[in-house]
């Protein structure tokens, strides 16, 4: 299982141009989007909000790191390369399980940097808070690429896969604290609020924010604890159920 | 002793029947040429055999293990060179050979070994570094080849290894082969070339829209075929009607025809065996020979006596199933 790991990793590595993008879209968005939309709140809360919306980027950019690995399957599809990782001597659970925690860590790789400069911008304000958030943004990580594993070998189709994921994640970002608290979320609907509070893009952005210290303007709660639990639950559905899905799916030559 | 048995193997997608109720056994050590065009269901026998697709009917005993109860029991004993090359473009010919033999198991010291020999033999070590989307199609299906050389499996099946190769390369494949069944491997080696089968393989199969029509050794399958083989007689002298009966009342002699009174064309059977007889009788006949010309007949021949079609009219007939 390492290995299919560790060739997910070097295939990512691989991508120099989508990694240097991906991090020119981060900066874009914060050194344009967030400033400017920060100075449309009241102004004794701008710089709160600024931080907010950075630490909401970092999720979004994990998202859809995490989810870049649906694309790998078309693309390895498209070149046969999945009938030879079918052939090898590695059994069905460890080369799923395998990608599914290789999507993971590469996006950590992928964001880790951002998530330095991010910590530098906020500033470090519990370590074991911060410890905490981060194990819970790695199973977020795996869950989401499980989610996209998952949904890859379902659609069958890349053009399929690439509008599903597209639909999917205006709705799973924009109906979660990412950019905005829960409080307006609330105001502005509950049927938006009542999704975004089941969401795993708002348990990873308001855990990433109690770990960076940034909840503490916003809430009271000393442990976001249905975060956590909703993080756990979401990755061992998609990595787990998930798994057993595509595993099926391969045995039975569904992939074709 | 069997290394590989199917027991009515059956693969279907959706109304076409890929492989029909296949058995077939395969010795250990030995070559075997899976023969037929595109489109006979040898690659999705082999896709069934090494566990990447599921039969949709029957079994298979790969090594000791079944197919389908224990498929990564299988995977531990095969390796697969593809027909077409498996390769990720942005990977180089190391990584991919690296990364192949760390996966099946290979120490490092004795995977940068092989890596490096073996990449030296298929002439690609100066191609090491390159990325795949600059290779040429040579090239990539040497990178194939290379994996499954690299690999060593028990069992390797090798589809197509010489399609897109030169004729210099396609006989330093051929060599390759050999050396890994003289290593020790079984080879399942499906193709739909005719002299490569005839030439590397222990036993043929030839298969036919699914179904195995013939197996046998390539001699075998040859002398199956009644009057296959050919000789041609110029003779210094008209032959006569004496010494034609006697040539008919050869057993192995199934047609004479007389193209002029001198020149005679014989269809028989074990052509080495009835030629020199056939030498004597015309020599104690009087009947000098100025020419003598022996051909036997080629495994076109024998798979258009089974289908009643050239390889080239199967294929097409395939392509419209």
């Amino acid at each position: 299982m390492l290995l299919v790991i560790e060739r997910d990793l070097r295939r990512f590595i691989q991508f120099k141009f989508i990694i240097i993008l991906r991090t020119i879209w981060f900066a874009a968005q914060v050194a344009f989007f967030g400033l400017i939309a920060s100075r449309m709140v009241v102004p004794e809360l701008a710089d709160i909000y600024f931080e907010f919306y950075v630490a909401g980027v970092v999720i979004m950019m994990l998202y859809s790191a995490s989810v870049f690995i649906g694309y790998d399957i078309f693309e390895e599809a498209e070149h046969g390369v999945f009938e030879y990782l079918l052939s090898l001597p590695v059994s069905r659970k460890e080369l799923v399980l395998g990608r599914s925690i290789g999507g993971g860590i590469r996006s950590f790789i992928l964001v880790g940097p951002i998530i330095a400069i991010t910590l530098f911008i906020i500033g470090l304000a519990n370590p074991l808070n911060l410890l905490v958030a981060f194990s819970a943004l790695f199973l977020f990580a795996f869950g989401i690429s499980g989610m996209s594993i998952t949904i890859a070998v379902t659609l069958k189709s890349g053009d399929r896969f690439d509008i599903f994921m597209g639909v999917l994640s205006a709705l799973i970002v924009r109906l979660s604290t990412a950019m905005y608290p829960q409080a307006f979320v609330q105001d502005a609907n509950q049927a938006y609020a009542a999704f975004s509070q089941f969401n795993p893009v708002t348990y990873a952005s308001d855990l990433f924010r109690w770990g960076t210290g940034i909840e503490r303007y916003l809430t009271m709660s000393p442990m976001p604890l249905a975060a956590i639990i909703g993080i756990v639950i979401f990755f061992f559905i998609f990595t787990f159920v998930g798994v057993t899905f595509y595993e099926k799916r391969l045995e039975g030559g569904g992939w074709q | 002793m069997a290394i590989i048995q199917t027991i009515d193997l059956t693969k279907r997608f959706k109304d076409l029947i890929a492989v029909d109720k296949l058995s077939l056994s395969i010795d250990e050590g030995e070559i075997f040429g899976l023969l037929g065009p595109n489109g006979a269901g040898k690659t999705t026998t082999v896709l069934i055999l090494s566990t990447v697709i599921k039969p949709t009917n029957g079994t298979a005993i790969v090594g000791d293990y079944d197919i389908r109860k224990d498929p990564d029991d299988v995977r531990k004993l095969i390796g697969i060179c593809f027909q077409d090359p498996k390769l990720m473009w942005v990977s180089t010919p190391w990584d991919v050979l690296n990364w192949h033999a760390k996966v099946c198991g290979l120490s490092t010291r004795e995977r940068k070994r092989r890596v490096k020999q073996v990449l030296e033999h298929v002439n690609m070590w100066d191609h090491r570094r390159k990325r795949i989307h600059g290779l040429s199609g040579g090239m990539k299906k040497r990178v194939e080849v290379a994996k499954i050389l690299i690999q060593r499996p028990k069992i390797a099946f090798i589809d197509e290894p010489t399609s897109q190769i030169d004729v210099v390369g396609k006989h330093k494949i051929w060599n390759m082969i050999r050396e890994l069944r003289d290593e020790g491997s079984t080879i399942i080696l499906a193709t739909n070339e005719l002299y490569e089968a005839d030439v590397l393989s222990d036993r043929v199969g030839i298969m036919h829209k699914g179904k195995m029509l013939v197996c046998d050794t390539p001699k075998t399958l040859k002398d199956s075929i009644l009057g296959g083989d050919v000789v041609e007689v110029q003779l210094e002298k008209k032959v006569s009607n004496n010494v034609l009966d006697e040539l008919k009342g050869f057993k192995e002699v199934v047609e004479v025809v007389v193209v002029k009174p001198d020149d005679l064309r014989i269809h028989l059977n074990k052509v080495e065996k009835v030629v020199p007889r056939v030498v004597n009788l015309f020599s104690n006949a009087g009947l000098p020979i100025s020419s003598i010309r022996m051909s036997e007949p080629s495994l076109d021949d024998v798979f258009v006596h089974y289908t009643g079609l050239t390889i080239e009219e199967a294929e097409q007939k395939g392509n419209s199933r």
